[in-house]
C-alpha cells in the first residue's frame, strides 16, 4: 500500500480507562475480526494480562478503515498503561506518528496518563484526545477536558466523546486518525531501514521479530542484517498482524509487521535495533532507544537447585521480548545460586516473577526488592552498590547516596492533607503543587526510591479512597544519613541479612528483623544470641533459649539402625539450613527477613 | 519338627531376601527374643504379640533351630529379652535354656545371663527356676508403682505384683534389675521421686529408668498425632532426668548410660557391648545381629520368621553395612551414651577403620567441648552434665560425619 494511506498510532491510557475495549471495538467496526470471533480484550493474549486486566506487552494489529472512498491501513500498536512500563510505551511510540490520548470522563486525568502523553509529545506524535465512558451518568467531560488542557497544554475542546463499550463515536476516532496522524514519511525506494520494536519467542519457529518499516521495503527471502550486532538472517516468513499473524509477500515503507527466520539465538534480536539489507547500501542506524533505568532489584532463586539452568533459559527468553529486564547470576550463602534481576518498577517485578512461575513452571524464592545505592569513595570515584553485603566499610567512602524519585501524584483536592503527611513521613521533600481543575490537584515530591518501594503506593491509595495515582521518575542520587544495618547471629555478621537504611529507621528495622529471626531459627543446644548493629553500636538484641532436652531414652542392639535413621531423618529436616558458626539458620528465616515487608 | 504355623517343607515359599551374616566368632554376645506378652503395651515398639493362642512351643523350637545355625559358641553374655520371656511355661523355659546350653555351652562361658521378666509372670518358683537354668540377672519390668500410671501404660500388673516380683527376684542368687518409666502425663517430679525411692528400697543392683518415649508405630503415637495424648512438659522431663540420677546415686547406683544405673560391678555387660558398637547375634523375630562391620535383622513378624527358620535355618530380612565414617559416627553416638565415654582410638577400631585414617571425630568433639556439651577426661570424651540431656543433638553431629558432600 502506498504509504500515503498508512497511519501508525498507539493508544495512551490509564489502567481501566478502556483502552483494550476501544481496541476491540475498532477491530469489530472495521471487520478486522468477525464479530462472532470477538472475545473481550483481544489483544491481551497473555494469560496474566487477562487475569489482571492490564496490558503488559505491546501488541500490534493492522486494520483497514474506509474514509471518503479511500481505504486506509491503520496500524495500532497497543501500549501498556502502567507506570512501570513507560519504557515499553516509548518503544511503541518510536514506531508511530500519532497517539490517542484516552481519558475516562469520570475518573479524569491520572498521573500515568500525563507521563505517557508527555512521552508522546516528546516523540513529536500527533495527540488526539478522546474521552471515554461518556455514557455513564457521573461522567464530567467538560471538567476532564479542562484537566487535559491544564495538565498537558493540549487543546481538548474538540476531544472525541465516545463510549468504547457501546461503540458510540468510535468511527469518529478512526476518521480523526486518518485526518490528523501524519502518513509515514520514509523513503519508499531507499535502502531498507526497519525498527525492531518487539520480539517474541516461539518454540518451533524461533524469534518472531516485530518491526516497523521506516525506509524501503522487506520481502520474503531477503537477507537482512541486524545492525547493532551484524548478524545476518534470511526471512522465511513475513506478515501483518490481523491481529493473528497473516503472512504476506512484502512489507513496505511505513508498514508494521513481523518476520521469522528461525532465529534461535535470543541475544541476536535486540529491541530498538535497526534491520537493513545484508548486501545493500550503507545506512545510518535509526536513533536507538534510551537505555531503560533499572531502579528495582530483587534476587530470584529456584527452590529446586536443579532448575538453575531452566531459569536462565527462561530469563533469556523473557529478556527477548522485554528488553527492560536485566539479570545476572548471583550466589548467596543463604539461598544458593540464583539471579539478580533489574526491573523498571515493582509491578514489573511482580509480573516477571509470575511469568517465570507460570510460563516456565518454576518454583521461585524471591528476595525483597532493593534499590541501587551509590558511594563516593575516598579517592573520589562514584561506585554503584547493588547489594548491601558489598558495601565497603564507612572509612572507604565519603558519601553514601540513594536514588531519589520525583513523584507526581494526582488526587482529589480533599485528600491533600493525608497525602502531604505520607510524603513527608517517607522522607519526601515538597517540590510543587498545582490545581489542574477545581477538584483535582497535582502534588510533586522528591522521595527516596527506597521509601516508595514497599507500601507508599498502597498508602496513597488508601488515603485517597483509591483516587490517587502516582508516577515517578528517578532523577538522581542524593547523599543522606544512610547506614548499613548488620545482623549478627551468635556474634557473627550475616551478610545476606544486612541492609542499608536511613539512620532514623535503623532501630525499628533492626528490632523487626530480630523478631522475625527469633521466630524462625530453631532452638539449639546453646543459647543463640541475635544482634542488630550499626558499626560497633548494638541497636537491638534478642536471644533464642537453648534447647534443654533432646535425648533418646532407649537404645539397644535391636534399635540401633532404626534409631540412627530416626536421628538422621531429623537431621535431614535441617538440610535447607545455612550454617553460621555453630548456628543453623533455616531458609525460611532468611525469607522472612528478605522476602517480606517489615514496616 | 512340624507345628501348625509352619507350612510343610517343599511348599513353594520365597526364601529370606538376604543371606545370613557369617557365623559369629566364639564369645560373641547372644540375644534371644521371646516375642510374647500377656498384653501389648501402647508405648512399646519392640516386636511382640499377645501370647494367647500362639504356638509358644513351636516358637521356642524355631529359636533353637535358628540357634543351631547362627548362635555363637561360648557366648560371653546372654540376654533373653522380649516380649516377656518370663511368661513361658516352665517346661518351655527348660527346653529353651537347656537347648541353648547344648548348642553353645553358655552356662560355662557366659559371665552374665539376663532374663527379662514381668511382674505378672514372675513368682518365687519362676524366679528360682530361671536362676537354676543359668540366669544371673533378673530384669523386672516394674515401670511404675502408681496404679493409675500402670493403667495408663497398659500394663498387665498392679503395684503389688511389682513389689512381689521384686521380692521374688531378690530371693535368688541372681542380681536384680528394675525397669521403670517416668514423665508420664500428669506425673510430677515428686511423684516420680517417690516411686523411684520405693523401688530402690528393694536394693536392686541395677536400675533402668526411661523417659516415656512416644515411638512411631505405637498406639501412643497414633493418639498423640490425633491430639489425644499430651506428653509431659520439657521442664518436668528434664527435672525427672536429673532427679533420677541424684536419687539413684544416693542409693549407691551410679549412672553408666543415659538411662541405666548400677552398683559397681553390676553394669549390664551385654548392653555395654551394644554401646561399644561391638558384635552380637540376635535370634528370634525382629532380632538384630551385628557381625564384623555389617548388621542384619529378622522380620518383625512371627509367621515369616517361623516359616523361614524352618526352611532355611535363618530369617535374614535386611542387611546394612555403613560407610567407614558413618560407622565412626555411629560408634561415637553409641559410645557417648555411656559414662565411660569414648576413646577416639577405640572408636576407630570399633568402627573397623584403619588407625591411620584422618580421624574427623576428635575435631568435632572439640567443637562440642566449646559449646559445653562434651569434656575430655584423661583422653576419653564424655557428655557434660549439660550435654547428657542433649545427647541426640550431639549424636546428629557425629552421624553427619559420614554424610559429607
Amino acid at each position: 500500500m502506498n504509504s500515503k494511506y498508512i497511519r501508525n498510532f498507539s493508544i495512551i491510557a490509564h489502567i481501566d480507562h478502556g483502552k483494550s475495549t476501544l481496541a476491540d471495538r475498532m477491530l469489530e467496526i472495521t471487520n478486522t475480526v468477525p464479530k462472532r470471533a470477538m472475545k473481550d480484550r483481544l489483544l491481551d493474549d497473555m494469560e496474566l494480562e487477562r487475569e489482571r486486566g492490564i496490558t503488559i506487552k505491546a501488541r500490534s494489529v493492522t486494520i483497514h478503515h474506509d474514509k471518503d472512498g479511500q481505504t486506509y491501513q491503520l496500524n495500532l500498536i497497543d501500549t501498556p498503561g502502567h507506570v512501570d512500563f513507560s519504557y515499553e510505551v516509548e518503544k511503541s511510540m518510536q514506531a508511530c506518528e500519532g497517539a490517542i490520548l484516552l481519558v475516562d470522563a469520570s475518573q479524569g486525568v491520572e498521573a500515568q496518563t500525563v507521563a505517557n502523553a508527555i512521552l508522546a509529545m516528546d516523540a513529536k506524535l500527533a495527540v488526539i484526545p478522546v474521552l471515554n465512558k461518556t455514557d455513564l451518568a457521573h461522567s464530567r467531560p467538560d471538567e476532564v477536558c479542562e484537566e487535559i488542557e491544564n495538565s498537558l497544554a493540549i487543546e481538548a475542546t474538540d476531544a472525541v466523546r465516545i463510549s468504547a463499550k457501546t461503540g458510540e463515536n468510535v468511527e469518529q476516532v478512526l476518521d480523526r486518525i486518518v485526518d490528523e496522524v501524519p502518513a509515514p514519511s520514509g523513503n519508499e525506494d531507499g535502502p531498507l531501514r526497519a525498527l525492531i520494536f518487539d520480539a517474541v519467542y516461539d518454540e518451533y519457529r524461533g524469534v518472531i521479530v516485530h518491526l516497523r518499516i521506516v525506509d524501503g521495503s522487506l520481502s520474503k527471502r531477503d537477507r537482512v542484517r541486524m545492525m547493532s550486532i551484524g548478524k545476518v538472517y534470511e526471512t522465511t516468513e513475513i506478515g501483518h498482524f490481523a491481529p493473528q499473524m497473516v503472512p504476506c509477500e512484502s512489507l513496505h515503507v511505513g508498514e508494521v509487521g513481523y518476520f521469522i527466520s528461525n532465529i534461535k539465538a535470543l541475544g541476536d534480536v535486540r529491541v530498538g535495533d535497526t534491520v537493513t539489507m545484508h548486501k545493500g547500501a550503507d545506512v545510518e542506524a535509526l536513533p536507538g532507544y534510551r537505555e531503560p533505568q533499572h531502579m528495582v532489584f530483587a534476587d530470584f532463586y529456584p527452590t529446586n537447585p536443579g532448575d538453575y539452568e531452566v531459569m536462565r533459559d527462561a530469563l533469556e527468553a523473557l529478556c527477548l521480548s522485554d528488553s527492560s529486564l536485566t539479570f545476572e547470576a548471583v550466589s548467596s550463602d543463604a539461598l544458593g545460586f540464583g539471579y539478580r534481576c533489574g526491573f523498571l518498577g515493582l509491578l514489573h517485578m511482580e509480573i516477571i516473577e509470575q511469568r517465570l512461575e507460570r510460563e516456565y513452571d518454576l518454583d521461585l524464592i524471591q528476595t525483597a526488592p532493593s534499590v541501587t545505592y551509590e558511594i563516593l569513595t575516598t579517592n573520589g570515584e562514584a561506585k554503584l552498590i547493588h547489594s548491601p553485603g558489598t558495601l565497603p566499610n564507612p572509612d572507604q567512602y565519603d558519601e553514601l547516596r540513594e536514588p531519589i524519585a520525583r513523584v507526581s501524584m494526582l488526587l482529589p483536592t480533599e485528600h491533600i492533607g493525608p497525602v502531604l503527611q505520607i510524603s513527608t513521613d517517607h522522607r519526601g521533600t515538597f517540590v510543587r503543587q498545582e490545581h489542574i481543575s477545581p477538584t483535582r490537584v497535582q502534588l510533586v515530591f522528591d522521595i527516596p526510591l527506597a521509601e516508595i518501594m514497599y507500601d507508599f503506593y498502597d498508602k496513597l491509595k488508601s488515603s485517597t479512597r483509591g483516587f490517587g495515582t502516582l508516577n515517578y521518575e528517578v532523577t538522581g542520587y542524593r547523599a543522606d544519613n544512610l547506614v548499613k544495618l548488620n545482623i549478627l547471629v551468635a556474634s557473627k555478621e550475616v551478610d545476606a541479612l544486612s541492609s542499608i537504611v536511613h539512620s532514623s529507621r535503623a532501630d525499628a528495622r533492626g528490632r523487626a528483623v530480630l523478631k522475625k529471626l527469633r521466630k524462625e531459627i530453631p532452638r539449639h543446644m546453646f543459647e543463640v544470641r541475635l544482634q542488630a548493629a550499626v558499626g560497633s553500636k548494638i541497636l537491638a538484641r534478642e536471644s533464642i533459649a537453648a534447647l534443654r532436652k533432646d535425648v533418646t531414652a532407649k537404645c539397644y542392639g535391636g534399635d540401633i539402625s532404626r534409631k540412627r535413621k530416626l536421628l538422621e531423618k531429623q537431621k535431614a529436616g535441617k538440610r535447607r539450613m545455612r550454617q553460621v558458626g555453630a548456628v543453623d539458620i533455616p531458609q525460611k528465616a532468611f525469607l522472612s527477613v528478605l522476602g517480606g515487608d517489615d514496616k | 519338627m512340624p507345628h501348625p504355623s509352619v507350612p510343610a517343607p517343599g511348599l513353594a515359599a520365597p526364601a529370606p531376601p538376604e543371606a545370613p551374616l557369617p557365623r559369629a566368632p566364639a564369645g560373641t554376645a547372644l540375644y534371644v527374643h521371646v516375642p510374647f506378652c500377656v498384653v501389648k503395651c501402647p508405648y512399646c515398639d519392640f516386636f511382640s504379640v499377645e501370647a494367647e493362642g500362639q504356638d509358644l512351643s513351636g516358637t521356642v523350637a524355631a529359636l533353637l533351630h535358628e540357634a543351631r545355625a547362627r548362635a555363637p559358641q561360648a557366648p560371653k553374655t546372654v540376654f533373653i529379652g522380649g516380649g516377656t520371656p518370663s511368661l513361658l511355661p516352665e517346661p518351655l523355659l527348660v527346653e529353651l535354656f537347656d537347648g541353648l546350653d547344648g548348642l553353645t555351652g553358655f552356662r560355662s562361658s557366659a559371665v552374665e545371663v539376663t532374663a527379662e521378666c514381668n511382674p505378672e509372670s514372675l513368682d518365687r518358683d519362676k524366679a528360682r527356676l530361671l536362676a537354676q537354668l543359668g540366669v544371673t540377672r533378673l530384669s523386672v519390668g516394674v515401670q511404675s508403682l502408681n496404679p493409675d500410671t500402670l493403667k495408663f501404660l497398659g500394663r498387665a500388673h498392679e503395684p503389688e505384683d511389682a513389689l512381689r516380683a521384686l521380692e521374688a527376684a531378690r530371693g535368688t542368687d541372681a542380681a536384680v534389675g528394675a525397669d521403670m518409666i517416668y514423665a508420664c502425663p500428669g506425673q510430677s517430679v515428686e511423684d516420680w521421686e517417690d516411686e523411684l525411692s520405693r523401688v530402690l528400697e528393694f536394693e536392686p543392683q541395677h536400675l533402668s529408668a526411661y523417659n516415656l518415649t512416644i515411638e512411631e508405630g505405637t498406639l501412643f503415637h497414633v493418639q498423640r498425632e490425633r491430639g489425644e495424648l499430651m506428653t509431659a512438659p520439657e521442664e518436668v522431663e528434664l527435672a525427672c532426668f536429673e532427679r533420677t540420677r541424684e536419687v539413684a546415686e544416693a542409693a549407691g547406683l551410679g549412672r553408666y548410660e543415659i538411662s541405666n544405673y548400677a552398683r559397681p560391678g553390676h553394669e549390664c555387660q551385654h548392653n555395654l557391648t551394644y554401646w561399644a558398637n561391638g558384635a552380637y547375634v540376635g535370634l528370634g523375630p525382629g532380632a538384630v545381629s551385628k557381625v564384623g562391620l555389617a548388621r542384619a535383622g529378622n522380620p518383625r513378624s512371627l509367621a515369616p520368621y517361623l516359616r523361614w527358620v524352618q526352611n532355611d535355618e535363618h530369617a535374614t530380612l535386611w542387611r546394612e553395612q555403613l560407610d567407614p565414617l558413618h560407622r565412626l559416627g555411629e560408634t561415637w553416638w553409641l559410645g557417648l551414651r555411656r559414662s565411660a565415654g569414648v576413646d577416639p582410638m577405640e572408636a576407630l577400631l570399633a568402627a573397623g577403620l584403619d588407625g591411620a585414617v584422618d580421624d574427623p571425630a576428635p575435631g568435632l568433639a572439640q567443637e562440642l567441648e566449646q559449646q559445653g556439651l562434651l569434656e575430655n577426661v584423661d583422653g576419653r570424651w564424655h557428655l557434660t552434665d549439660r550435654g547428657w540431656p542433649l545427647a541426640d543433638g550431639v549424636a546428629r553431629k557425629f552421624l553427619a560425619l559420614g554424610k559429607q558432600p
